[in-house]
Order: structure tokens, then C-alpha cells, then sequence
């Protein structure tokens, strides 16, 4: 009975500690527009469309740098993204995508990865592995 | 044929609701008739699935892309065997093919029981049949597999890329039977509860079926890892997608449930937590299911969102009235004969692993819902990522680890200082050995150290069970070491099975260990010619060449691999473009060895300025992984086996192969 409720608690403080250290805000890119004042410095993940037209690519040996401005759903407001790293596949201009990283104070979101949703014709299954970013 | 498939669903709706109500009707009032006739029924229905999918693969391989499946999911120039397994690459497809295995598992689990559990079986089948109404009844309304488009496309839109692949063909099918398996031993805890027989014959009835689930869920989430660590391109098996996590949570409760039920056999406690966990693992199979195809948890797996949802949650919410109902109304009779005797004998050690299982379970759930709960409760959505599953489960696991050490070769009831000393003492000595010896050798990492000693402290059991099993025999039976070794197994499968089980999982938490702390990676920009070293490799860019066909296009890097100056492979990780869904896709180029892989993919390459990016990952010790998964194949095969005499041995074995401790 003891080590039972023992190893209760010890499940409660782990799952509760490791919600503190690594929980990440996540919003659509509406969200995110409206509250991005108090998000400075905050590591967010946050939904929304790389707007065609904004991709600017350019590989040196150094990698290969990429920005492009995530914006909402009608293209009409955005933030900048600035990603170092591998592309993952499915990345294009007007694609739905989950940019993860911080917001800068420059107002600029720095990605450590930038993942790809699958196009929506595209039915998701159990079966269905997790489609590319370099997480 | 696709009229055929449609007219077939909806009679099988019918004769399953049918059978449903007929089945309960008639073990209520106990007529051999009605519960014959709903026997029928669902004989009927398994036919009828079995039509309705032969339409389907119909219209698939006929390429007849006027119906809306075919033409989503398949192109002219997709290669056949992946023409059959988009029988399952799709929602409305993947919910028939769930079907077809559901009313399959319903005809054998009748024929093989109708006669021997007379009482039971009239409620099995009202439940099974149940749960197939309401599979039916998706497939009628809300995910009708063969509607038509207006107009025939000229073309399909092919199969996803990612799911053409190998595995493809393994996975889901591995994963739906186990998901479906569950239902076996849940039907029987029902008609357990529904008729107040709660002995243990339901358990001992649905043993091998629960270990056939479990089994296949096993093997569903190990290939659904091999399939990510080809096809996704990170260098690793295993990211705690909800997805991922959907399959893993019915997992960890049926293996709960597992050495749960050796409590209740063997000292008739537990029964309550045992029916709660085959109501848990059922409802996390319907969970599961439900998970990746509400779009409910944005996963990266799953964005659109389908009319489902509403239906899966109400039929789970259902499910577990009816059978948490239940369970309460039997309550009282569950009450445990007995009680535990103490704190250190292998009835505790269990309960602590069923404890540690469920909290796992409990941890993992909790980091999937999260985005739903914290918006819920805050009014923001956030998420926790793999680190957050990580750092949980990471303790968690050592410490199942070390249980599974312990529990076998601990004392039933009341384990003393002498049977500590004979039992538990050597393995535990060999397993801190193993550490220091490590450390010696300048391992420093204080977590992969207690992982590997642990692991093999529990090998150390093992092999000190099996050598004393074998000792014994000679010494009674006069065998040689071979032969004791094959009738030691042969009597006591259950046993010596689980104990091969146990040595796929230390190999499998090697491969976790090795590829969690001793990972390296490295992601580097080169025009041809350059190279650059990792883990021992010598790795250098050499080109890249193209190739053309006309369902995908490739492209190559070649990179040449040498350790200490000898070149020793050439590895050509690809980008594929796919034409008919146009889209690309990663191959990654894998050199592989007993001591890990060496894990090559192709970032990137630049027209204009011919770089090439390549990410490289060297993974210690994850062929582990595999080759655990099939030790734990060849471990259930063992467990599973059909005994050739009735079962009957368990006495004389005793006597011939003591048990390891105190007799109880």
C-alpha cells in the first residue's frame, strides 16, 4: 500500500515536473498575431501558411538558410521566420505548416524546426508516419 | 461489384443489431434457439464483410476510379502490392478492413467456444457483435467505402509516398489485429460480469487470444518504428506522435494485464483491477482508432478533420458506461479471497509492474490530451513535446526493468533473507559487475550505466532459472543438457516463454539505451569531393546521379564510406519525387551492424550551386531493437504454442523443476 501510493506520487511529480520543463505554447497563427506583445522570448509552436511569394532560400557550406513569412490562413497578416537546417519535404510556398522555436524581440520567429501537415486531401491514418521535419 | 459491397453493408448492419439483440435475448431466457440464431448472424455478417471488402480490392485493382476510395488513394501506376494495401491506407477502407477482422475473430472465437462455454458465449457474441454494429453502421452512413464520384477522373491521386513502403504492408494489418484481439477478452469480461460467473474461467479461456493481441499490437508498434526510422528521415524510430501514443497505450495495459491474470490464477486476487484493465485496453483500442482519424489532437499525422468524431466518442462514452456499470454492479461478488502477505514477495513485485504499466500509461495519455486539456482548463493550448515523454518515462522504465528482474525470481507471499540470498543475490552481483565494469571501461553516462547493469541483471535471472531448470532435470531424468533444455521449456511453456519474452525486452532496452545517450549527428554542407568524419566513419561526397521512371523520379548523392582509411561502402541516400501526388520524398541509406548504424540522409542539393547537405546519425546498438522484436516473437510463439497433452502439468512440473523459491 505504501509503495503504491509511493510510486502514485512519484508518477504525479514526474508528469508534473515535466509538464513545467517542457510545455510550449501552441497556436494557430490568428492566436499568435494577437497576443505576440507578451510572447517575446517565449518558445512557441505555432500553425499557419507559408505565404507565397515571401521563400527566400540560399545554400552555402555553412547550410542552408531559409526565410519565409508564416502567415494566417487568408494571407493577409504574418511574421517573419528565420530557419537554419533541412527543409523538410512537403515544404512549399502555400503550404500549411508548424513552425516551432522562439519569438525574438526583433519581432522575428527563429525556428528550430519547421514541420509539414499533410495536404488536406489526405486522410490521416494510424498507419501514417509522421511526414518529415527534422524534429 | 461496388453495389454488391454497399447492399452488403447495410445487411450486415441489420443481421448485426440482430444478432445483438437475439444474442442477449436468448442467454437471457437461456433458448438454444435464439442463440443459435444469432450465431448465425454472425456468421452471416463475417461473410458479408468478407464481400464487401472482395468488392473494394475490386475496385481498387480494376483501377475504377469513379469511386471516390480508389481514385483518392491509388494511381494507374501504382504498383500492386501497394494497390492491396491501400485497402487500408485510407479512412473509409481502413474502417472496413477493422471489420472484416472483427467479424473473422468473432467466427473462430464462436466456433471455438460455442460448445464449451455455453453460459458465456451468447454474451461474447452480443458484444462482439455489438461493436460491429457500430462499425457497420460508420461504414453505411458516415464513411461509405464505395461512394461515387459524379465524373470518373482519368487518373488516381495515388497513395500517400510515405505509405509506399514495405512496411506498409506489415503495420497497419499487425496493428489492426491486435487492436481488434482486444475486443476477445473484453467481450468475455463482459459476459463475466453480465452472468456473475466471475471465476477465472473467462481469463483462462481468453489467455492465448489476449496474448495473440498483444502480440500483434507488439509487433504492430515495432514495425510501425522500423517504418518511421526508414521513411522520416530524423535518425530515429520513435517520437511520441499522438499517433504513436495511441498505439502504445493499449500496449502497455494489456501487458498490465498480462501478469495481472498470473495473480488472479494463481491466488485469486486482483479481479476487479483485472476487469478494469480489459475495459481499459478495449477502450484505448476504440480510442486509438478514434485518435487518428478525429483530428482532434492536431498531430502531424492527422489535419483534416472527418465527421467521426462524435460517433467514436459516443460509442466510447457508451462502452464505458455500460461497462464500468457493470463492473460496479458485480462489485461485491470480485471481492478478493485473499490478501497480499507482504511487501517483498512476487505477488507486490507485480503489482508494482501493473502500477508502473498503468502509470506509464497514465503519463502518456496525459502528454497526448494535453493540448485539449490545458485549453480546456487555461484557455490556451499547449503542447509538450518528446522531451516531456522522455523525462517521465525514462525512470518509469528503469524501474520496470528492474522488476522484471525481480518478480521472477522472487517468493510467492513472503520472500525471506535465505531465498533473497539463493535467488535474488547472484543475478543482482552479475548485474553490478556489469556496471563497474562499464564504468571502468569509461562509460559515464550514470543512465545508460543503470540501464545496462539492470538489463543484465534481469539476463542473469533468466539464464540462472533456465541453468537450474536444466540441472534439475538432469538430475531426475538423467537427460543431457540439450534435451532437459527442450522438455524444461516443452513443460512449462508459459514460463520458460515469458522468460524468452523477457530477453527480447533487455535487448530492446539496450537498443533504447545506446540510441538515446550514444546517439551522434551531424548535419553538414559539401560540394562534391569534401568529406567529413563521424563515429569512426570517414564519410565523402562523391556526386549525385538521376534516374526516371514514370511513377517516380529519383535522385541520388553518393557517398563513399571508409573506416581507418579503408573504403569499405558506398551509401546512396535518395530523394524521390513521386509524379502522380507530386510530391518528394527521403530515402535515407542505412549501413548497418550488430554494433548500430550508420544512418545517411540527403538534406538537400542546391541546382545552382551544386552543394549537397547530408545529415548523418550514428545509432549504437538499434539493430537491438529488431532483433529483441524478434526474440519477443519467438518468446510468444513458445507461450502460445499448443500444448500437444491437456493441460494438466503444472504439479508434476513443480516437482521436477523447483520453483525458484520457496514452495508455496
Amino acid at each position: 500500500m505504501i509503495g503504491a501510493v509511493l510510486l502514485v506520487g512519484a508518477v504525479t511529480y514526474l508528469v508534473y515536473a515535466g509538464v513545467r520543463e517542457t510545455s510550449m505554447y501552441y497556436f494557430k497563427i490568428d492566436e499568435f498575431l494577437a497576443r505576440k506583445s507578451e510572447l517575446t522570448n517565449e518558445g512557441v509552436r505555432v500553425a499557419g501558411r507559408v505565404r507565397s511569394g515571401s521563400v527566400e532560400k540560399k545554400t552555402t557550406t555553412a547550410g542552408t538558410e531559409l526565410r519565409f513569412v508564416l502567415s494566417d490562413f487568408g494571407a493577409v497578416d504574418g511574421v517573419p521566420v528565420h530557419y537554419t537546417g533541412v527543409l523538410p519535404d512537403m515544404f512549399a510556398e502555400g503550404r500549411d505548416v508548424i513552425v516551432e522555436g522562439k519569438y525574438t524581440p526583433e519581432g522575428m520567429l527563429r525556428a528550430r524546426s519547421v514541420l509539414t501537415s499533410c495536404p488536406s486531401k489526405y486522410e490521416a491514418e494510424a498507419d501514417q508516419p509522421h511526414p518529415g521535419g527534422a524534429g | 461489384m461496388t453495389e454488391v459491397g454497399s447492399l452488403t453493408l447495410a445487411v450486415g448492419l441489420v443481421l448485426a443489431a440482430y444478432g445483438t439483440v437475439v444474442a442477449l435475448a436468448g442467454g437471457w431466457q437461456q433458448r438454444r434457439d435464439l442463440i443459435a440464431s444469432a450465431e448465425h448472424a454472425a456468421f452471416a455478417c463475417w461473410g458479408l464483410a468478407l464481400i464487401a471488402t472482395a468488392a473494394l480490392l475490386h475496385a481498387l485493382v480494376t483501377h475504377d476510379f469513379n469511386v471516390e476510395y480508389v481514385a483518392a488513394y491509388t494511381s494507374s501506376t501504382l504498383p500492386l502490392n501497394y494497390i492491396i494495401a491501400a485497402l487500408w491506407g485510407g479512412q473509409k477502407g481502413s474502417l472496413l478492413f477493422w471489420l472484416l477482422i472483427l467479424t473473422s475473430i468473432t467466427a473462430v472465437v464462436l466456433l471455438q467456444n460455442r460448445e464449451r462455454n455455453r453460459d458465456l458465449m451468447p454474451y461474447v457474441n452480443a458484444v462482439l457483435m455489438a461493436i460491429a454494429v457500430f462499425f457497420f453502421a460508420m461504414l453505411v452512413f458516415i464513411t461509405p467505402p464505395f461512394e461515387r464520384l459524379a465524373f470518373t477522373p482519368p487518373e488516381g491521386r495515388d497513395l500517400n509516398p510515405l505509405l509506399q513502403n514495405y512496411w506498409m504492408q506489415l503495420h497497419p494489418p499487425s496493428l489492426y489485429l491486435g487492436y481488434v484481439g482486444c475486443a476477445v477478452p473484453f467481450a468475455f469480461a463482459i459476459a463475466a460480469l453480465i452472468t456473475g460467473k466471475l471465476g477465472d474461467v473467462w481469463i483462462r479461456t481468453t489467455r492465448r487470444w489476449t496474448l495473440f493481441a498483444w502480440f500483434f499490437l507488439s509487433l504492430g508498434n515495432l514495425f510501425g518504428a522500423e517504418w518511421a526510422y526508414l521513411v522520416l528521415g530524423w535518425g530515429g524510430y520513435w517520437a511520441w506522435d499522438p499517433v504513436e501514443n495511441a498505439a502504445f497505450l493499449p500496449w502497455l495495459t494489456c501487458t498490465a494485464f498480462l501478469h495481472s491474470v498470473m495473480i488472479q490464477e494463481k491466488k485469486n486476487m486482483l479481479k476487479v483491477w483485472n476487469m478494469v484493465l480489459v475495459i481499459l485496453t478495449f477502450l484505448l483500442t476504440i480510442f486509438g482508432t478514434f485518435l487518428t482519424r478525429s483530428g482532434v489532437i492536431s498531430s502531424v499525422h492527422s489535419f483534416t478533420q472527418s465527421g467521426l468524431g462524435p460517433f467514436f466518442i459516443g460509442f466510447l462514452a457508451l462502452s464505458a458506461a455500460v461497462s464500468l456499470g457493470l463492473l460496479g454492479y458485480r462489485l461485491r461478488l470480485l471481492k478478493s479471497e485473499n490478501e497480499l502477505d507482504s511487501l517483498i514477495s512476487r505477488e507486490s513485485a507485480f503489482l508494482f509492474n501493473n502500477l508502473v504499466l498503468v502509470g506509464i500509461a497514465f503519463a502518456v495519455f496525459w502528454g497526448t490530451m494535453f493540448p485539449i486539456i490545458s485549453e480546456a482548463v487555461r484557455g490556451v493550448k499547449i503542447t509538450v513535446g518528446p522531451p516531456f515523454f522522455n523525462k517521465v518515462n525514462a525512470p518509469l522504465g528503469i524501474v520496470l526493468l528492474f522488476l522484471t528482474g525481480v518478480g521472477p525470481l522472487i517468493a510467492w507471499r513472503r520472500a525471506g533473507w535465505q531465498s533473497f540470498r539463493k535467488n535474488l543475490l547472484p543475478p543482482l552481483l552479475a548485474g553490478l559487475a556489469s556496471g563497474v565494469s562499464l564504468a571502468a571501461l569509461g562509460m559515464r553516462s550514470l543512465w545508460a550505466l543503470t540501464s545496462f547493469s539492470i538489463g543484465v541483471f534481469v539476463l542473469a535471472g533468466i539464464v540462472f532459472e533456465y541453468y537450474r531448470g536444466v540441472r534439475a532435470r538432469q538430475a531426475v531424468a538423467g537427460e543431457n543438457a540439450a534435451v532437459a533444455l527442450l522438455h524444461l521449456i516443452g513443460k512449462n511453456r508459459r514460463r520458460y516463454g515469458g522468460y524468452i519474452i523477457h530477453v527480447g525486452v533487455v535487448m530492446m532496452y539496450f537498443a533504447i539505451t545506446g540510441t538515446a545517450v550514444f546517439r551522434q549527428e551531424q548535419q553538414i554542407t559539401l560540394s562534391q569531393g569534401q568529406s567529413f568524419e563521424l563515429g569512426g566513419y570517414t564519410l565523402r561526397y562523391d556526386g549525385v546521379e538521376q534516374e526516371s521512371t514514370p511513377h517516380i523520379a529519383y535522385l541520388r548523392a553518393k557517398v563513399a564510406l571508409a573506416q581507418d582509411g579503408r573504403d569499405i561502402d558506398v551509401l546512396k541516400p535518395e530523394k524521390r519525387f513521386y509524379k502522380k501526388p507530386e510530391q518528394p520524398t527521403t530515402e535515407v541509406a542505412i549501413r548497418s551492424t550488430l554494433s548500430g548504424d550508420l544512418y545517411l540522409v540527403l538534406g538537400g542539393f542546391d541546382e545552382d550551386t551544386k552543394l549537397v547537405t547530408l545529415l548523418a546519425y550514428v545509432n549504437p546498438l538499434i539493430s537491438f531493437l529488431w532483433y529483441g522484436g524478434l526474440v519477443m516473437a519467438l518468446g510468444t510463439a513458445v507461450v502460445m504454442w499448443p500444448a500437444a497433452v491437456p493441460v494438466r502439468e503444472p504439479r508434476t512440473v513443480r516437482l521436477r523443476a523447483p520453483e525458484p523459491a520457496v514452495v508455496d
